[in-house]
């Protein structure tokens, strides 16, 4: 592994029509770092993320995965997405395929494996997350917290070299939230590169290498968590600390 | 029907008292008014049957019927699978990205939705062959009808068929098409594998509607010479004035496909909605690799 960072974000501006909803952004993510992305809504967080596999476009700045440019002409858009992993605030499974079909389909189709192999390697993945027992129910007949379970190991299967998640128990039943967060907490001690979006601070500060907080479409404060809870540097962070006690 | 919500009697008697408070008193109006209505209608078959129709021409005629039958059969089998084939392309173009491909598609849809398809039948078989650089008796196809039957009904239909595809793929959420593009595919593979599977479910009801309303448009195409159901009634009615028995006949040749069609799209609804199918095979399939590999470890 090189020494550059994994996902780099080079002043990166984003507006939809009229409305800047990212101004300049710089961050960088190094390899098997997790970077928690807190901070109000409507300041930018999914936005952010979502650049990182171009489902937004971006209109200014330059954003790298693993070194190739993810923006511009030149960008393969297909091979970075099969290195970046994304799991959705609303799982978007597929659901006319059943869980263990979810998984392989990518493999499959995108890199061609043989079915069997993709599914003997799904089902891995199933086990992985604690869902094998279901790998042939349909999306419709898991709960929140298996069907999110499931999307992850869908994103797994790629084997990418990072894993972003968009507030991804944000839809949960509050009891079904912690299933997915032992996951996740899982993949990041497997020394997995992981961008994270969330409202869960508890998690932010245990597993977060990093805490990013945005506001406006800025990056307004990063810091470790113990320093970024206890005693933020910024207005802004000490703003956001106290609305959430 | 039963239900929380359902009456139990007692409580009627309370109330403000208003009639559409009563709501076992309307059933009950109802259960009266639709058995009545029943009634008047096997009476009145049973009276036309007996001082109308006709038992020995019924018999006399059936051939005819049949084979009449069998000629609407096969150009609505023809016309129905070209009809949803180039449906789904036209709901794909609607959906396409290039503006040329976009707004073509929706002229297609436009005309052959706005204008009469008796009009369209005409254009068909009686403009294109007069097209012949030496005139309508050049034409090189002898027997024009049937083709230009098959056309006309294929062309209007796909236009129907492609806004009930088109309607089918916008109803498949965004985040569909967001999962597949973020595990890598192509916008066309993931329409394929994952988008369409899902519009063509969202689309089946609209696109079997469509495709009984084709069977019963095949009436139309007396007027330009198939010899199908409608025009053997016009022949034994102008041949023996007599209308009641040979629509017996349209009436239950028509059912016959219709019914039948119905029954295609409800079993297409089954196999498309995807907890419905049986995936014992899968579940074995599944348990036999997770022991075989429990063992080989």
């Amino acid at each position: 592994m090189s020494a550059r960072p994994l996902v780099e974000y080079d002043a990166v501006d984003k507006s939809f029509g009229e409305t800047q909803v990212l101004r300049s952004v710089d961050l960088q993510v190094e390899d098997g770092e997790v970077v928690v992305v807190v901070g109000p809504s409507g300041s930018g967080k999914s936005t952010l993320l979502r650049c990182a596999n171009r489902l937004e476009e971006v209109q200014g700045g330059e954003l790298r995965v693993a070194g190739d440019p993810v923006t511009g002409p030149d960008a393969d858009v297909n091979r970075i997405r099969r290195r970046v992993g994304m799991v959705f605030q609303s799982f978007n499974l597929f659901p006319h395929m059943t869980a263990i079909e979810n998984v392989a389909v990518g493999p499959e189709r995108v890199l061609g494996c043989a079915r069997e192999d993709a599914e003997q390697r799904a089902y891995d993945l199933l086990d992985r997350v604690g869902v094998a027992d279901q790998a042939t129910s349909h999306p419709e007949e898991l709960s929140g917290g298996q069907q999110q379970r499931v999307a992850i190991a869908r994103a797994l299967a790629m084997d990418p070299q990072v894993m972003l998640f968009d507030e991804v128990t944000s839809a949960l039943d509050p009891e079904l939230v912690g299933e997915v967060l032992d996951v996740m907490r899982d993949l990041a001690r497997d020394g997995m590169t992981m961008l994270v979006v969330t409202h869960e601070m508890g998690f932010a500060r245990e597993v977060g290498d990093r805490i990013v907080l945005m506001s406006d479409g800025r990056i307004v404060e990063q810091a470790a968590p113990e320093p970024f809870f206890e005693s933020p540097s910024t207005r802004r962070g000490q703003q956001f600390l106290s609305r959430l006690l | 029907m039963t239900d929380a919500y359902e009456t139990d009697g007692t409580a009627e008697s309370g109330g403000d008292g208003s009639l559409l408070m009563r709501d076992g008193l309307i059933r009950r109006a109802g259960e009266l008014l639709s058995v009545g209505v029943l009634l008047l209608v096997i009476g009145a078959v049973g009276f036309i049957a007996v001082t109308q129709v006709n038992t020995e021409l019924l018999t006399t005629v059936f051939p005819q019927f049949v084979e009449a039958f069998w000629l609407v059969v096969r150009i609505v089998a023809v016309a129905s699978l070209l009809s949803v084939t180039l449906g789904v392309l036209v709901g794909l173009a609607r959906i396409s990205r290039s503006p040329v491909t976009g707004r073509i598609a929706k002229g297609y849809v436009e005309f052959f939705r706005g204008t009469p398809l008796l009009f369209q039948l005409f254009l068909i078989f009686f403009g294109v062959p007069r097209l012949w650089p030496a005139g309508s008796t050049n034409f090189p196809v002898a027997d024009w009808a049937v083709p230009a039957a098959v056309i006309g009904l294929t062309l209007n239909h796909a236009a129907y068929v492609g806004e009930a595809i088109r309607g089918g793929i916008d109803a498949v959420p965004d985040g569909q098409m967001e999962a597949a593009r973020s595990l890598g595919m192509s916008r066309v593979m993931a329409l394929r594998e994952i988008v369409l599977p899902q519009a063509w479910r969202n689309a089946l009801a609209a696109i079997g509607n469509d495709q009984i309303i084709l069977v019963k448009d095949t009436s139309l195409l007396t007027v330009i010479a198939v010899p199908e159901i409608m025009s053997v009634f016009r022949d034994v009615n102008s041949l023996r004035l007599d209308p009641w028995t040979p629509l017996v006949w349209v009436c239950l040749f028509y059912l016959a496909i219709t019914l039948s069609m119905s029954q295609l799209v409800n079993a297409l609804e089954r196999r498309a909605d995807p907890t419905g199918q049986s995936r014992r095979g899968q579940m074995a399939a599944l348990l036999r690799r997770a022991g075989g590999r429990g063992d080989g470890e």
